[in-house]
C-alpha cells in the first residue's frame, strides 16, 4: 500500500486543468493552494502494479510542469506484523 | 527540500547572552504606569494611536528589502528580542534618542542604504536591556539549544479568512509597526494598510495548552 | 486499526507536502484542507448578507462541491465595501458543528426520541389545536426573533394574528430594539433611522452613547477610524459607563454613572438653549414640544400596565423643565464633570460641525429606554442636525433582521405588517391582503415578551413555539422563566440548529435550515433589505422556519392562506408582503431587484433608494414644500419631549453594593450557540468572565483568573475574574458577557423594563461580590 505525497506545479495558467485531470485519476487526492500555482497531490495505491500505472498516467498529464516528492511510505510491510 | 526550521536552529550564534537578555526583558520591562486608565486589552490604545499617527504613505509603502529568514536569524526563538545586526557608534549608550531616532518612526537610512524597521514598543527606551550587540560569532561551548518552529504563515481557518495572530501581543501590541511600511518584512506586510482596527478581523491564536472544542 | 493507520499516514503525507510548500512559497495557503479531502478545489462565490449582527455586511460565500468553504467581503455591497469582521469571515464554519440538529425529536415518556419531521409537525399542529380548544385562543403563542428571515416572521404573523386570531406573537427583538422603536414612534411617528451609513463618511464628530462599536459594530467602527485618519477634522467621543476598545480609540472618553444619561442629555439641551446655539429656523418650522407621564414604574410585577399620554407644552415650559438640569446640578448625579457636559453641548451646538450620535443596547436596554431615545433626538432637533449627510441620530441594531422582520413585518403583539392591531383601518388592510375575515384580527394586544413568559409561568399560555432564539439563556430573571417553561402541562416547540438550554426544555425540537440553507431576506439597521438564495442544501430533514410554519398552518386547515409551492414560496411571500408597504413612505423593492443587488434601501421609489428621509433633496415622500418634512406626525413636526431623570429599578445599596452590567464581546454573537462552534472564535474566547475595576479587585483580594461569586436578589454565580482585560468598568460596577451558557448571568438580572417599550434593562441591577 504505497502512499506518496508530491508538490505538483502546473504549466502556466493550467492550475484548474491540472486539478481536474488529477482529480479524475484513480488513487489521487488533491489539495490545491489558494494563492499560489501549487497543488499538493496525495496518492495511495493498492499495490506495485497500480503504482506503476499511476506513475505512467502522471507522466502523461498535459497540464503538469513538474512533480516533486515530499513524502513516501509503504504500509503493506507493517501490516503483516 | 530545505527545512526552514532546521536552518534557523543551526544558525544560532551566541545563545547564552541573548537568552539572558530575553529573560530580563520579560521580567523587568515595566508595564504602563498603573494609574493609566486606558491600560487594558493588551494596551489596545497603542494600536489606534499608531494607526492615526502613521502617515498613510508610510504604511502602504513597500521595499521588500528584508525577508522573514533574515528576521528570524536575529532571534533565538520566535518572540525573542532580536540582536542588533548593525554597527553602533562607540558612544552608543542604548538610551533615547539614539536608537529611537531611527527605530521610532522608520524611514530610509542613508548610512545603511536600507529602510529602517520600526519598534512596536517605542515607550521602552532602555534598548540595551533586551537587545544585544554580538561581538563575536565564536561560541564558548557548543549548545544543544533547539528552538520551536516559527509560526506558519497564512494559516487561515478558511481560504479567504484573515489569518489569526500567531504570536503573543506582549510588547507587540502595535501591529502597525511591524506589519506595514517599507521597513516591514515582506512576507508579513499587510496588503490593506488603510485599515486600523486590526483585531476586528484577526484573532489572537496563541495556544499554550489545547483549548477543548466547545461541547455542551 | 488498519484503516486508522492508513488514514494517519495519508494525513502525514499531506501535512508534509504542505509544510514543504510552505518553506518554498512563503505565505502559501491551503485553507481548511483537512476537512475537504477529495474536494475539487473549485469554488463558486454566492452573495448573502452576513448571518450575525444588524450592520448587514454583504458577504460572498465560497461554495465547493455543495459545501461552504470560505467567505469574502462583498466589494459591491455599500455597507462594508469588501471588509468583514472575524465573525463574518468564519461564519460558514458555524454551519458545520458536529452536534447539528438534523432530525426532529419528540419527548416521549421524558425522553427525546427521533421521529420523522412530518410526525413532529403533526404533533405540533394537533397540540396547538387541542390547547386552543381547551384553554382559549390566547393560550398559544409564537416567540420568534430578529434572526427570523422576513418570510419567517411574515407567515408567523399571518398564521397567529390573521388565522388563529391571537396577538400572541413576539420576538426577541423586544429585548433589543423595542425602545428604539418607541423612541422613533414618539418623536417622529415612523420607525427606523432617517440616515444611513454614508453619514460616517460625512460627519466630523461621532458620539457613541453607551455603545462599544469597536467590538459590536466593528465594520462601521473601522470605517469611522479610516475617516478620522483621512480627514483632519474628525473626532470620536465615547460616552459610556465602562472603558472599552471604543474608549481606547476615542479622542475623548467620558464615563457616567449608570442611568444618568437621562440627566446628561437634558443638561446638553439646557446648555444649547442657555448659549443660544438653537437652530431657531429649524425649531420654529419643524419641531413641537410635548410632555408625558412621569414616575412611570418598572414593570417588575405581573400584569403591569402603562399607557403614556402626550400633552403639548410651550417652549417656555420646556425651558422651565430644563432648569433642573444645569451642568453643575447634573455633575452631582452623573459623575460627569460640568466642563465635559459643556464640551459635549458645544460640539452639538457648533453650527459648522456635523455630528452623528450612535447607540445600541446601552440606550435601548434601559428602564427609561424610550425616554433616552427621545432625549438624544431632542439634542439633534434643537440644533437642526438631522436628516442631512453626516448629521443625525443613528440607532444601531444588534440582529441581522431586527429591522426587517420584527420592526417592518411587525412581529410584536401590538403590530401588523403595516400599522397596529388597535387601528381599524390597519386591521382591514391586513384582513384584505391575508384573505381572512377582519373579525379574526383581535384589536387588543396581549402579552409583550416578559409578560408572555410570565403568562407561560402562570399557565395563561400553555403552548409556545420558539424559533431562532435562545430565551433560556437570554431572559432576565431567568430562574423564574425556566421553571415556568419546565412545568408539566406546558408544551414547548423549539426550531433550532443546535442543542441549547432552550432545546433542553422543549417537548418538540424541529431541525431548522440555517442562514444560506434556505432562501430568505434580512433587513439591516439602515433600512436595507437583503436577499439571499438557498446556496446550500439543509442537512438531514432540516427545514426552513417559514416552511415549518406553512406545514403547520396547512395541517390546521389554512391551505387557502398558505397556498405556495416549495419551489418559489419566498418570492411569492415577498410580493404579498410588499403590498402592505406600498407608497412613497415605505415602498419596498420588488423581488427581482432584490435578487440581483447586494441589498436595497427602502423607501425604494421609482427605482431609487432613499438615503436620507424627511429631507426633500433625498426623500420623494416629502410634500410640504419646506426644507424638511417630518411627515410621520400629524402636525408634520418632530416632537421634542420633556422627559426627566428617574433612577434605575434597582440601584446598589448597603447590601448589594455593585452594579451588574451585561453585554457582548467581538468573538461571540449573542448566546454563542453558533460562534462557539467556530473553532477560531471559541479558542480566542473560550469562556465568560467577570470584569472588575482593578481597585475593586484589589479590595476584594482577587487577581486575574480567580473565582468571584456574584450574588443578586435573584440568583448567584461563580466565575473567573478578569482585570484589565477586554474592558474596565467604573469602580462599583462589574461587567459579564452573556454568551456562555455555562455561566447563566441572566439568572441574576432583573426583569424590569421600560413601561413604554416593555424592553428589559440588562445593564443595571444590584449585586454583591464575594471571593469564592
Amino acid at each position: 500500500m504505497p502512499i506518496f505525497s508530491y508538490l505538483a506545479i502546473p504549466k502556466n495558467g493550467a492550475k484548474k486543468a491540472l486539478c481536474t485531470e488529477l482529480d479524475a485519476l484513480d488513487h489521487c487526492e488533491i489539495i490545491p493552494a489558494e494563492n499560489q500555482d501549487v497543488v499538493v497531490l496525495v496518492t495511495e495505491t493498492p499495490d506495485e502494479t497500480a503504482e506503476e500505472e499511476l506513475q505512467d498516467s502522471l507522466k502523461n498529464l498535459q497540464s503538469l510542469q513538474s512533480l516533486s516528492l515530499a513524502f513516501g511510505c509503504d504500509t503493506s510491510e507493517q501490516q503483516e506484523k | 527540500m530545505k527545512q526552514p526550521a532546521k536552518e534557523f536552529t543551526t544558525r544560532l550564534v551566541h545563545p547564552t547572552c541573548c537568552l539572558v537578555a530575553a529573560f530580563l526583558c520579560m521580567t523587568v520591562a515595566p508595564l504602563w504606569a498603573a494609574g493609566d486608565s486606558m491600560n487594558f486589552d493588551n494596551q489596545g490604545k497603542k494600536l489606534f494611536d499608531s494607526y492615526r499617527a502613521t502617515p498613510e504613505q508610510n504604511m502602504s509603502a513597500g521595499s521588500s528589502d528584508r525577508n522573514l529568514m533574515q528576521y528570524y536569524e536575529l532571534r533565538q526563538y520566535p518572540g525573542s528580542p532580536p540582536q542588533i545586526p548593525h554597527e553602533v557608534a562607540p558612544s552608543f549608550s542604548g538610551e533615547e534618542p539614539e536608537c529611537l531616532s531611527c527605530h521610532a518612526n522608520g524611514g530610509y537610512s542613508q548610512e545603511f542604504g536600507k529602510f529602517i524597521p520600526v519598534t512596536p514598543h517605542p515607550e521602552q527606551v532602555l534598548c540595551y536591556q533586551c537587545h544585544a550587540k554580538p561581538q563575536t560569532e565564536k561560541l564558548f561551548v557548543e549548545s544543544k539549544w533547539q528552538s520551536i518552529a516559527t509560526p506558519r504563515l497564512g494559516r487561515s481557518f478558511l481560504s479567504s479568512s484573515p489569518p489569526p495572530i500567531p504570536h503573543s501581543l506582549q510588547l507587540r501590541e502595535n501591529c502597525i509597526a511591524c506589519h506595514t511600511g517599507p521597513g516591514a518584512v515582506a512576507e508579513i506586510r499587510v496588503a490593506h494598510a488603510d485599515r486600523g482596527n486590526c483585531r476586528q478581523c484577526h484573532v489572537p491564536d496563541v495556544q499554550t495548552t489545547p483549548i477543548a472544542t466547545f461541547t455542551r | 486499526m488498519k484503516l486508522n493507520r492508513r488514514r494517519f499516514m495519508k494525513y502525514a503525507a499531506a501535512s508534509s507536502a504542505i509544510a514543504t510548500a510552505g518553506s518554498l512559497f512563503p505565505g502559501i495557503s491551503f485553507g481548511n484542507w483537512q476537512q475537504v479531502t477529495g474536494n475539487s478545489g473549485i469554488v463558486s462565490w454566492e452573495k448573502a448578507p452576513c448571518r450575525f449582527c444588524g450592520t448587514g455586511c454583504g458577504v460572498l460565500v465560497g461554495v465547493s462541491d455543495g459545501r461552504a468553504v470560505a467567505v469574502k467581503g462583498d466589494p459591491s455591497c455599500s455597507v462594508n465595501k469588501g471588509l468583514c469582521c472575524m465573525k463574518g469571515y468564519h461564519s460558514v464554519q458555524a454551519l458545520y458543528g458536529a452536534d447539528r440538529i438534523t432530525t426532529a425529536r419528540v419527548r416521549k415518556n421524558g425522553e427525546m426520541v427521533e421521529v420523522p419531521i412530518s410526525e413532529a409537525l403533526d404533533l405540533v399542529a394537533a397540540k396547538l389545536a387541542e390547547t386552543r380548544e381547551k384553554h382559549g385562543k390566547d393560550s398559544v403563542a409564537m416567540y420568534g426573533s430578529g434572526q427570523w428571515t422576513i418570510p419567517d416572521g411574515y407567515v408567523a404573523s399571518k398564521l397567529f394574528k390573521g388565522c388563529l386570531g391571537t396577538n400572541n406573537v413576539e420576538a426577541n427583538a423586544r429585548l433589543c430594539m423595542a425602545s428604539a422603536v418607541t423612541g422613533f414612534m414618539t418623536t417622529f411617528g415612523l420607525d427606523e433611522p432617517m440616515g444611513c451609513y454614508e453619514d460616517i463618511d460625512n460627519a466630523n464628530v461621532f458620539i457613541t452613547w453607551g455603545n462599544n462599536m469597536a467590538e459590536m459594530h466593528p465594520v462601521l467602527f473601522s470605517r469611522m477610524l479610516a475617516n478620522r485618519k483621512q480627514r483632519a477634522d474628525v473626532q470620536i467621543i465615547d460616552f459610556a459607563t465602562r472603558l472599552t476598545r471604543t474608549s481606547q480609540a476615542a479622542d475623548k472618553s467620558i464615563l457616567f454613572n449608570p442611568q444618568t444619561d437621562l440627566a446628561v442629555a437634558n443638561a446638553i439641551c439646557y446648555e444649547i438653549i442657555n448659549n443660544d446655539w438653537v437652530n431657531w429656523n429649524f425649531v420654529n418650522e419643524h419641531v413641537s414640544f410635548h410632555k408625558g407621564k412621569t414616575n412611570i414604574g418598572y414593570g417588575t410585577e405581573d400584569h403591569f400596565a402603562f399607557t403614556d399620554k402626550a400633552e403639548p407644552i410651550s417652549l417656555d415650559e420646556y425651558k422651565t423643565f430644563l432648569e433642573d438640569y444645569t451642568p453643575e446640578k447634573v455633575e452631582k448625579i452623573s459623575g460627569v464633570p460640568a466642563k465635559d457636559i459643556k464640551y459635549l453641548a458645544s460640539l452639538y451646538g457648533d453650527p459648522t460641525v456635523k455630528v452623528t450620535s450612535f447607540w445600541c443596547m446601552g440606550m435601548n436596554q434601559h428602564t427609561r429606554g424610550t425616554w433616552i431615545n427621545n432625549l438624544v433626538y431632542n439634542i439633534h432637533l434643537l440644533v437642526g442636525k438631522i436628516s442631512t449627510p453626516g448629521s443625525g441620530p443613528f440607532s444601531l441594531t444588534g440582529q441581522p433582521s431586527a429591522c426587517g422582520t420584527v420592526r417592518e413585518v411587525g412581529t410584536l403583539t401590538h403590530a401588523l405588517p403595516h400599522g397596529v392591531v388597535m387601528n381599524e383601518e390597519d386591521r382591514k388592510t391586513a384582513a384584505r391582503i391575508w384573505d381572512v375575515p377582519v373579525e379574526n384580527i383581535d384589536p387588543k394586544p396581549t402579552y409583550h415578551t416578559v409578560e408572555m413568559f410570565r403568562a407561560l409561568d402562570r399557565g395563561d399560555i400553555r403552548f409556545m413555539w420558539i424559533q431562532v432564539t435562545n430565551p433560556m439563556v437570554t431572559m432576565p430573571n431567568l430562574n423564574r422563566y425556566r421553571k415556568g417553561a419546565e412545568k408539566d402541562d406546558r408544551f414547548i416547540v423549539v426550531s433550532d440548529v443546535y442543542p441549547t438550554p432552550t432545546t433542553d426544555v422543549a417537548d418538540v425540537i424541529l431541525p431548522a435550515a440555517m442562514w444560506i440553507e434556505q432562501e430568505g431576506l434580512f433587513g439591516n439597521s439602515e433600512r436595507r433589505t437583503q436577499h439571499f438564495d438557498e446556496i446550500l442544501t439543509p442537512p438531514g430533514e432540516a427545514m426552513s422556519d417559514t416552511w415549518q410554519i406553512i406545514e403547520v398552518a396547512r395541517r390546521l386547515g389554512f391551505e387557502k392562506q398558505f397556498p405556495w409551492s416549495r419551489d418559489d414560496y419566498i418570492g411569492k411571500i415577498w410580493e404579498e408582503y410588499r403590498l402592505f408597504h406600498a407608497g412613497a413612505k415605505h415602498e419596498m423593492a420588488p423581488y427581482t431587484v432584490l435578487k440581483k443587488r447586494s441589498g436595497v434601501q427602502w423607501p425604494f421609489v421609482n427605482g431609487k433608494e432613499t438615503r436620507w428621509r424627511y429631507n426633500p433633496k433625498y426623500d420623494p415622500a416629502c410634500s410640504n414644500g419646506k426644507d424638511f418634512d417630518f411627515y410621520g406626525k400629524k402636525d408634520n413636526r418632530a416632537w421634542i419631549w420633556a422627559r426627566p431623570y428617574e433612577p434605575a429599578a434597582e440601584s446598589p445599596d448597603g447590601e448589594f453594593n455593585f452594579w451588574l452590567n451585561t453585554g457582548r464581546v467581538i468573538e461571540h454573537w449573542h448566546t454563542g450557540s453558533m460562534t462557539r462552534r467556530v473553532p477560531v472564535l471559541n479558542n480566542a474566547m473560550p469562556s465568560s468572565y467577570v470584569e472588575l475595576h482593578p481597585d475593586d479587585a484589589a479590595d476584594l483580594g482577587v487577581v486575574n483568573g480567580e473565582m468571584v461569586k456574584i450574588i443578586s436578589r435573584r440568583g448567584e454565580i461563580q466565575m473567573p475574574a478578569q482585570i484589565r482585560g477586554r474592558g474596565v468598568p467604573a469602580r462599583g460596577m462589574v461587567f459579564v458577557p452573556f454568551f456562555d451558557e455555562s455561566y447563566l448571568i441572566n439568572e441574576l438580572t432583573l426583569d424590569a423594563f421600560c413601561p413604554i417599550s416593555k424592553q428589559p434593562d440588562y445593564k443595571k441591577c444590584a449585586v454583591r461580590l464575594e471571593k469564592a
